[in-house]
């Protein structure tokens, strides 16, 4: 039913549903409008950033060390279709993925022990902190003479940039659990199991995710450094090898091929937080 | 047999040790016996305990002195032959409203096509037939509530439920409204209700009988019959004939601990 009223003397009258129609319209538009700024902004920047670069080099510091966005790209485009740089991103993507799962899960898998001894987590947060503390790039020539040079080294070094990080934000989150709804299952009759997986663990969720999030480039760093030390393949290899024949252009292909590989699975990684989290109100979701 | 005990709490103390590391007496001698199938509310000054108590008969919290009976049963444990509705609303926000509903059910092992026919059922009776798909975010105030009270009567291997103030945290209209629809939910039904308030009108217009509260360190001073006939009309219940004869005696006895709470807090 149009309820319409007079909006001013001569003029037509408004019925509520052009109304809403009209509004809706110009909140799409806004919307619209938004998001082709930010990505103007965004391409601008990026333009801004090569521009400094390729004016920089041979005229403020010398071509041998920041090459040239030319000269890189160049040598990416090489790489990429002689197969050379895929080769490589392989092994430090199945290092980077094996040191990455078994980090989350370990981290996740103590968080949930720890929390559920009585008096556990007071106990083991000491000698947690001490661990999380050690500078694990001083511990991986360690790690590569008790593992050897092959694919165990990067996996322990990745997964050891993810695990502490995980552990901490899984204990923060499992002990933020309201206590009433623990109570109300309780009294519901719920297993001490249900309750880890019907309350606890759904409760974490968005505290892990976040924990997982912030550890891609950990666990990509700790494949790296792994390779950077001795390796045959990997990307790590890749920049460590141009880097000792002074080829610059060849060392930043590698780190723009991580840079990309790296953003690609954040948005991997949101996309599977913004499934998980759906039953959450849209203004706490993950962005991005 | 309506009148046996059913619920009873015998020469009950608690000892809250305070963050300083004092000791202080949180209730003293609490001596209450809830009939089978009775409405009981427990009303007093805030902080005289009422909510401790029940929280022992959920067997949440321990005595530290003196024994809770169930049914003759002693409760030393969760005691998952009640059910609890909290002031807070207390659903999981990652479940729908069905999956909330069927979340006692789920705990006691019923199958999962009964659960819920069952929740259904009791969701359709306070009329949020439609919105089972739903997560609580998206619901109003009081659906999240009739969500809240539904989840605890669709489990009917509890017979007793507890309920901590549940309709606090709502605005006065839809108050009355849940009042109502709680009455409707349990009359005929058998159940016991314990229900703690600090609203003397909302304490006579369910309940029959109400056990008084003293002041800080608890007990109860009485309990007063409230023999209004039912089905009573909440939205008029201080029409109904009686009613001011008990809201003025029972507030005779509640002024006095209100008053001493006061001074306490002063002090």
């Amino acid at each position: 039913m149009p309820l319409e009223r007079v909006i001013g003397a001569g003029e037509t009258l408004v019925s509520e549903q052009d109304l809403l129609v009209r509004e809706r319209r110009a909140f799409l538009e806004r919307n619209r409008h938004q998001a082709w700024k930010i990505g103007v902004l965004q391409v601008g920047l990026f333009a801004a950033f090569l521009f400094v670069w390729w004016f920089a080099s041979g005229r403020l510091v010398d071509r041998l060390f920041v090459s040239d966005p030319v000269a890189v790209t160049r040598t990416l485009y090489a790489v990429v279709v002689d197969g050379t740089l895929w080769w490589h991103l392989q092994r430090t993507l199945i290092e980077m993925a094996l040191g990455y799962v078994a980090g989350v899960s370990i981290g996740v898998t103590l968080a949930v022990v720890v929390t559920s001894l009585p008096w556990g987590q007071s106990v083991v947060r000491p000698l947690m902190l001490g661990l999380f503390a050690v500078p694990k790039v001083s511990l991986a020539p360690v790690v590569i003479v008790w593992l050897g040079i092959y694919l165990a080294p990067k996996i322990v070094l990745s997964a050891s940039l993810v695990l502490f990080i995980v552990y901490f934000n899984t204990v923060a989150g499992i002990v933020s659990v309201n206590q009433e709804i623990q109570g109300v299952l309780r009294v519901m009759g719920a297993s001490r199991f249900s309750i880890l997986t019907k309350l606890t663990l759904p409760h974490a969720a968005p505290y892990i995710f976040t924990a997982m999030r912030i550890t891609v480039p950990g666990a990509l760093i700790g494949a790296i450094i792994g390779e950077f030390l001795s390796a045959n393949r990997g990307i790590g290899f890749f920049i460590a090898a141009a880097s000792s024949r002074y080829d610059t252009a060849r060392v930043f292909a590698g780190i723009v091929s991580l840079l990309v590989f790296v953003l690609l699975l954040n948005a991997a990684i949101a996309r599977l937080e913004r499934y998980v989290a759906r039953w959450r109100p849209a203004h706490e979701r993950a962005e991005g | 047999m309506a009148d046996a005990p059913f619920l009873q709490a015998q020469n009950i103390y608690k000892v809250f040790i305070a963050r300083g590391g004092q000791a202080r007496l949180a209730l003293r001698n609490v001596d209450l016996t809830v009939r089978r199938g009775e409405f009981l509310c427990l009303i007093g000054p805030s902080g005289c305990g009422k909510s401790t108590v029940l929280n022992m008969f959920a067997g949440l919290v321990a005595p530290s002195d003196g024994v809770i009976r169930h049914d003759g049963r002693m409760i030393v444990d969760v005691n998952t032959q009640v059910g609890y509705v909290t002031q807070d609303d207390n659903l999981l926000p990652w479940r729908t409203v069905l999956a909330n509903v069927e979340l006692a059910l789920e705990c006691k092992g019923v199958a999962p096509d009964e659960r819920r026919s069952r929740a259904v059922d009791y969701l359709t009776r306070v009329g949020l037939r439609g919105y089972e798909g739903l997560y609580p975010h998206e619901l109003s105030g009081g659906m999240r509530k009739r969500v809240s009270i539904v989840r605890t009567l669709v489990d009917d291997s509890v017979d007793v439920i507890l309920m901590d103030e549940p309709f606090g945290p709502l605005d006065a209209q839809t108050r009355l409204i849940l009042q109502d629809e709680l009455l409707r939910l349990w009359q005929g039904t058998g159940r016991t209700i314990v229900f703690v308030t600090h609203d003397l009108v909302e304490a006579i217009a369910l309940s029959d009988r109400i056990a008084i509260f003293t002041s800080v360190p608890g007990a109860i001073k009485d309990v007063r019959e409230v023999n209004l006939p039912r089905p009573r009309d909440v939205f008029h219940i201080h029409e109904t004939p009686g009613f001011s004869e008990i809201y003025d005696r029972i507030w005779n006895d509640l002024r006095e601990e209100i008053l001493k709470t006061r001074a306490d807090n002063a002090a």
